[in-house]
């Protein structure tokens, strides 16, 4: 019976191994290489390390609110449009869904590029802006920040969200929500004791997809970034590339899984102490 | 009431920037913006003639295949071992196989340039772009087909094997008719997620273009109203393949 089990894993724990977990580990050993003017060298070395540590800890920082936040409005978001499709939209709900898959599928890069053409100097929200003579000249500011970033961040996971939120509220019985309105609960009451707590998986898993992709991606705020909407993603990339300093990319890259994991950690630890069971 | 304008408000915000895209891509303006200019199909005539996109459209398309293919081979494999563990073993091989997912793609295709360049000394190309593919796909080929084998009767596996069926008649002629718009739909998910990719493909790929990467080139250089063209065409396809998906595979979550 397991032997079987183990001869039909093989094949996907295959390519798990050669073009996952053994990159992985290959990646970790190099950050403990040192790099002399563009060779790289096997040694045991903290130097890649250290720079993670001194050189890019605000940028982490800084990386890590825009993954929060992004996490924290897609879970919000995510849950209102969630419980609309569960409760509020009746014969429509799964036309909700179809239009989170579309969003889903909307093609990464593609969705990118919408922001950049609606946020621009010269985009849609500031010609309608100035149409509108609500400003006579063009809001540099709505492109190349940080709110930018977090814009179309939130645009591109909202689905991740949506996704494993509606899926938990499809778990909740009506029965359950009908006996505590009988029992005269009120409708903060009804959410916050009885809707939330059932489905508390879902907004982790809601939370964990949707700051995890925020905080790991570099191509949004390469394209909507600018200067100020930085993320260390991009950083990552450029020590791989222009740099040739694997060594560093490697060590920024297990840093920053490193924090997400303290970050997802505390979450998981606030959302249980908000959503336990409390006396009346 | 406030319902259905909040429903509304997010419709707009989820759908409305894919909308502008397809909108201007049959606009004569170069750039997005109004007015959009009259209606024109020449930025898909220009796609039509250009061979880079050509070559970058065939290449996608290989590349989703072989995915797709091998994806719900693996996928589908481990989705019936998975079955036959016991739930907490299961629970956590399915946690260890659904990692590639959740991590940043940057830091996976970086381990994967990595081992291949300078672990292994082989260069990249597509076999390797196929292969982090299938590593992106196989989680959800897995939770697709499990959930379709959750609510499969296996009595009439054993009934098969009872009446002299080897176990791999069983498997060809009892099980696999009954499964099957499962894993067409879970193959369609794979081609959809392989077309999608950018990182994955831009890091492994060495020369040459996916799609997403032939966009990215110009995305980079100049605003060029191509974009929206090819973008229309992709959208197109990975939906058209999801909402497929989604009907053969009657899977909602």
């Amino acid at each position: 019976m397991k032997r079987g089990a183990v001869a039909l894993l093989s094949p996907a724990g295959a390519v798990f191994a050669a073009v996952f977990a053994i990159p992985a580990v290959m990646l970790f050993v190099v950050s403990f290489w040192s790099v002399r003017s563009f060779k790289l060298s096997p040694d045991v070395s903290l130097a890649a390390w250290q720079r993670f540590f001194t050189e890019y800890w605000d940028l982490t920082l800084y990386t890590l609110l825009i993954g929060i936040s992004t996490g924290v409005l897609c879970t919000v978001l995510g849950f209102i449009f969630a419980y609309a499709a569960r409760f509020r939209a009746g014969r429509h709900g799964d036309l909700l869904m179809l239009a989170t898959l579309v969003t889903l599928f909307g093609g990464y890069l593609v969705k990118i590029y919408a922001w950049k053409s609606i946020l621009g100097a010269d985009g849609l929200l500031n010609q309608a802006l100035m149409l509108t003579g609500l400003t006579d000249a063009p809001l540099a500011f709505l492109i190349y920040s940080r709110s930018a970033v977090i814009i179309a961040l939130v645009h591109f996971l909202l689905p991740f969200a949506i996704l494993p939120i509606y899926a938990s509220l499809r778990n909740v019985s009506d029965i359950s929500l009908e006996a505590a309105r009988d029992l005269g609960a009120s409708t903060t009451q009804l959410l916050t004791r009885v809707i939330l707590p059932q489905i508390q998986a879902g907004l982790f898993s809601a939370f964990a997809f949707s700051f995890l992709l925020a905080a790991g991606d570099y191509v949004t705020p390469m394209l909507l970034g600018g200067t100020s909407g930085s993320m260390l993603g991009q950083f990552v990339l450029l020590e791989f590339s222009t740099r040739f300093n694997w060594p560093a990319g490697s060590a920024m890259s297990f840093g920053l899984l490193l924090a997400c994991f303290v970050v997802l950690g505390a979450a998981g630890y606030l959302m249980r102490m908000a959503l336990r069971p409390r006396p009346a | 009431m406030i319902w259905r304008i909040v429903i509304v408000l997010f419709l707009l915000f989820m759908l409305g920037p894919i909308l502008l895209v397809v909108l201007f891509s049959f606009g004569s303006n170069a750039l997005i913006g109004f007015p959009m200019g009259s209606l024109t199909f020449a930025w898909y005539r220009e796609l039509l003639g250009d061979s880079g996109f050509f070559d970058a459209f065939q290449t996608s398309i290989v590349v989703a295949l072989a995915t797709a293919i091998l994806s719900t081979i693996t996928g589908t494999l481990a989705a019936m071992g998975l079955m036959r563990l016991t739930p907490r073993p299961a629970r956590t091989v399915l946690a260890a196989l659904s990692l590639p997912v959740l991590l940043p793609p940057l830091v996976v295709a970086i381990a994967i340039v990595v081992l291949f360049v300078r672990g292994l000394g082989v260069g990249l190309g597509l076999p390797v772009v196929i292969l982090g593919h299938v590593l992106v796909a196989q989680p959800f080929v897995i939770l697709i087909v499990m959930a379709r084998l959750a609510r499969f009767d296996t009595a009439s596996l054993d009934a098969a094997r009872d009446l002299g069926a080897t176990r791999w008649q069983a498997f060809r002629l009892v099980m696999l008719p009954q499964i099957a718009s499962a894993l067409v739909g879970a193959a369609l998910v794979s081609a959809a997620i392989s077309l999608d990719d950018f990182i994955i493909a831009s890091f492994t790929i060495g020369g040459g273009n996916t799609v997403s990467t032939f966009v990215w080139g110009k995305m980079r250089t100049t605003l060029d109203p191509s974009i929206n063209a090819i973008a229309t065409v992709l959208l197109v396809m990975t939906i058209g393949l999801s909402a497929l998906a989604l009907r053969l595979a009657r899977y909602r979550e």
